[in-house]
């Protein structure tokens, strides 16, 4: 189901230039004790477990247990926990970005402001980039930390590209990247479709992740009125329509997709730069076969950053040991290197733009023919446009995939009138404006 | 009403029983605590039925007439049930579930009489293997069933795809083409509940008197005469108790819509009303709004359960 989708989605890396002296509690590391219970899914807690024994070098009176519930059920658990007032929590709770502002506004005392268990923290927090904070601040409160990214690129095949006279370097827009695609496939062969659709439990992906370039949203920055038939937006559905008229996609769900790469089906994928490690993790046998750009612009010369997904840590109220749950927060998060464990462990993708210096970011991987890939994905961070999922996301989401759905399909609207009906529907379900 | 149905109400019967008995046996103020006596061993799950029962029943009920999108909660009696008239979200997944009880309740109910006129047949060897085997739907896990149908009715590498092609066929996109997805949400129920109905139909079978399938043979009835003059009338209460059944399951349709077609997907083609209510509570986090879906899923079942009741009913008099 559409969870391994998600699950994917959220899992991704950290990095950090920050300075770890920043980061130490007013009090001496030895101090703080206690047992902690991390909630986490899949890679993720694989990434978060790899950490551990770093931590506890530093922190050797803290006992972190890593729980990997799998994704729904983590959100599944917190709602139900905060619900029933903040019961049966753990110490630190991991929560998809897009997914997490309906915590803060149904249950503002669930989980604690994480400024101010530390002084210091503020600082911290403010190394990380705007967007990956939006969504975590409500007013002056800043209730996780950001955790991993998704910077969407373009993931392809050399070799089908090559066949087909294709050079990736020379694809600067969108439009280019619509005449390749005719190209690769026609030289491919029926079986072999450019890129897959990435449907799941909705099929909004390529819209929200064009939409973000774009700098459009469901929403905009301050959650109050609803943005989705701005100019942006409507470029963007258009490209997508672009994109879906000229038969260049597959539909697909996670798992499909990942099968087709697989079965030499799929020459390209646009997504977050956390698929890496299900595309290596997939097929290794097609190692060398794979490389990565960057999104192609809707003008040259335009905007090519996008984000798609990404996860962060938060601290739940009812935490027995705040202090300890902070101090790994902190050091899983907050610093370079164990971000770049977790890059290693998992495939999850840093956030801090520092992490960009760390020697393991500069080096070709192997498996995507020599190229430095987490170069050309962290040098997209500082670009991308921050995006408010708020709490309505979930409502929003629903509503447009059925009707942009309907218009890729080849309904009668244009994206303008197409995006106006959803705006509508978006603002009877929400309560908001449409914005003029 | 037939021996079978009152068959069904056979268990609230016998739970009045030892009151009588007990009732029975003495002076007054004895035969008033015996009286109350039952319900002293009836307490433990009387107490069970109101914590989890009455309760959340109420309180839904005042769920629905608050904003639970606020904090705190702000009673806000038209919020939730205007919204409900205006939803075209709601009105969809309404229009979606309609369809599939207009379509596939008919069909499965028709497959499920036919299956029981043949598990009936004298004629049927190893009778028992083959009602266990189309009741074994029943017993498979929900969720692991969905997961297979998925499997099996996946575009590209699925076995329903491969079986068209083998005929020579065009493959169909199963699960993202809105219609198909529907049809394969609708074949998917199918399998699972007709065999399940089929044996309540057969029990209802064999409940009907030889007797009167000999006396029409000796008066030189046909055996279609006899179906349509003898078993159906017979066994319209049961029908009847299965369609009852049947609306009421696809009036809370869930796990297949939710499974099989990813959340109610393509583009909430699939999108019933039991995975709207769960979207709005669970996913949004709308508790309000997910009580009046509720209510409203509740009502319309009771409507068209006692609308049925009242057709057979009207036609029998």
């Amino acid at each position: 189901m559409s969870g391994l989708g998600r699950i994917a989605g959220m899992m991704s890396g950290l990095a950090g230039a920050a300075v770890l002296a920043l980061t130490a509690p007013a009090m001496a590391q030895s101090d703080v004790k206690g047992e902690i219970t991390v909630w986490s899914w899949n890679v993720a807690a694989t990434a978060l477990k790899a950490v551990v024994p770093d931590f506890n070098k530093a922190y050797p009176n803290v006992k972190v247990t890593v729980e990997d519930l799998g994704n729904q059920p983590v959100y599944d658990r917190g709602l139900a926990g905060c619900s029933a007032g903040g019961i049966n929590m753990p110490d630190v709770y991991s929560v998809e970005n897009h997914e997490s502002e309906v915590f803060w506004a149904r249950f503002p005392d669930c989980f604690l402001d994480l400024k101010s268990l530390d002084a210091k923290e503020a600082d911290l927090l403010a190394k990380f980039p705007k967007f990956k904070l939006a969504e975590l601040t409500v007013g002056d409160k800043i209730y996780a930390m950001p955790w991993d990214s998704g910077p969407a690129v373009v993931f392809y095949r050399r070799d089908m590209y090559e066949a087909a006279g294709v050079d990736p370097a020379k694809i600067a827009t969108w439009d280019d990247f619509i005449a390749a695609g005719k190209t690769v496939q026609a030289k491919a062969g029926a079986d072999v479709k450019f890129l897959s659709f990435n449907s799941g439990g909705t099929s909004t992906t390529w819209f929200r992740i064009l939409a973000n370039q774009a700098g459009c949203a469901y929403f905009d920055e301050t959650g109050e009125t609803v943005t989705v038939s701005q100019p942006g937006c409507v470029k963007a559905l258009e490209t997508v329509k672009k994109i879906s008229d000229a038969g260049l996609f597959m539909e697909g769900d996670w798992d499909g997709s990942l099968q087709a790469i697989k079965a030499n089906r799929l020459a390209s994928s646009v997504y977050g730069a956390w698929y890496e490690g299900s595309v290596r993790g997939n097929a290794p046998e097609l190692s060398g076969k794979w490389g990565i750009f960057q999104l192609p612009a809707f003008e040259a010369g335009g905007n090519r950053a996008a984000n798609i997904g990404g996860s962060s840590l938060a601290i739940p109220a009812s935490s027995k040991n705040p202090q300890a749950a902070l101090a790994f927060i902190n050091f899983a998060l907050g610093r370079p290197d164990s971000q770049i464990t977790q890059l290693k462990a998992s495939g999850l993708v840093p956030t801090l733009p520092d992490a960009i210096h760390d020697p393991y970011v500069q080096q070709p991987q192997p498996y995507w023919g020599g190229q430095k890939v987490w170069e050309v994905v962290l040098n997209t961070l500082q670009q991308i446009k921050p995006a408010r999922g708020t709490q309505y996301f979930a409502e929003a989401d629903n509503i447009a995939d059925g009707i942009l759905l309907a218009y890729l399909k080849g309904g009668s609207k244009s994206a303008k009138e197409t995006l106006d009906e959803a705006a509508e529907q978006i603002s009877a379900a929400t309560g908001l404006p449409v914005a003029e | 009403m037939g021996t079978a149905t009152r068959a069904g109400l056979r268990a609230p019967q016998t739970r009045g029983a030892p009151a009588t008995v007990l009732s029975e046996a003495g002076a007054g103020w004895r035969r008033r605590r015996h009286a109350l006596a039952p319900y002293w061993f009836l307490l433990p799950y009387l107490l069970v039925f109101a914590v989890f029962w009455c309760w959340p029943i109420i309180d839904s009920a005042l769920l629905s007439l608050q904003n639970t999108r606020v904090n705190p909660w702000a009673w806000n009696l038209a919020i939730n049930w205007r919204r409900l008239l205006v939803d075209r979200a709601f009105q969809e997944a309404l229009k979606n579930t309609l369809i599939i009880l207009a379509i596939q309740v008919p069909v499965m109910l028709t497959l499920a009489t036919l299956l029981a006129l043949a598990l009936n047949s004298p004629l049927l060897k190893l009778r028992p293997i083959y009602r266990f085997a189309f009741f074994a739907p029943v017993v498979v896990s929900d969720v692991a069933y969905s997961v297979v149908f998925r499997l099996l009715f996946n575009g590209q590498f699925g076995a329903v795809n491969h079986g068209l092609a083998a005929l020579g066929l065009a493959p169909i996109d199963w699960l993202h083409d809105p219609n198909a997805a529907m049809a394969t949400i609708m074949v998917a129920v199918t399998w699972r509940w007709t065999g399940y109905n089929a044996i309540i139909l057969l029990a209802g079978l064999q409940s009907i008197p030889r007797d009167l399938y000999e006396a029409a043979a000796i008066d030189g009835a046909t055996p279609v005469d006899r179906f349509f003059r003898i078993t159906l009338p017979l066994l319209k209460p049961i029908v009847v108790f299965c369609l009852v059944l049947s609306i009421i399951g696809t009036m809370q349709l869930f796990t297949e819509p939710w499974l099989i077609t990813d959340r109610g997907g393509p583009g909430g083609a699939t999108e019933t009303l039991g995975t709207y209510l769960y979207k709005q509570g669970f996913v949004s986090l709308n508790f309000g709004y997910a009580a009046a879906i509720a209510y409203t899923i509740a009502a319309m079942a009771a409507v068209m359960a006692a609308l049925n009741l009242m057709l057979t009913r009207g036609r029998k008099a």
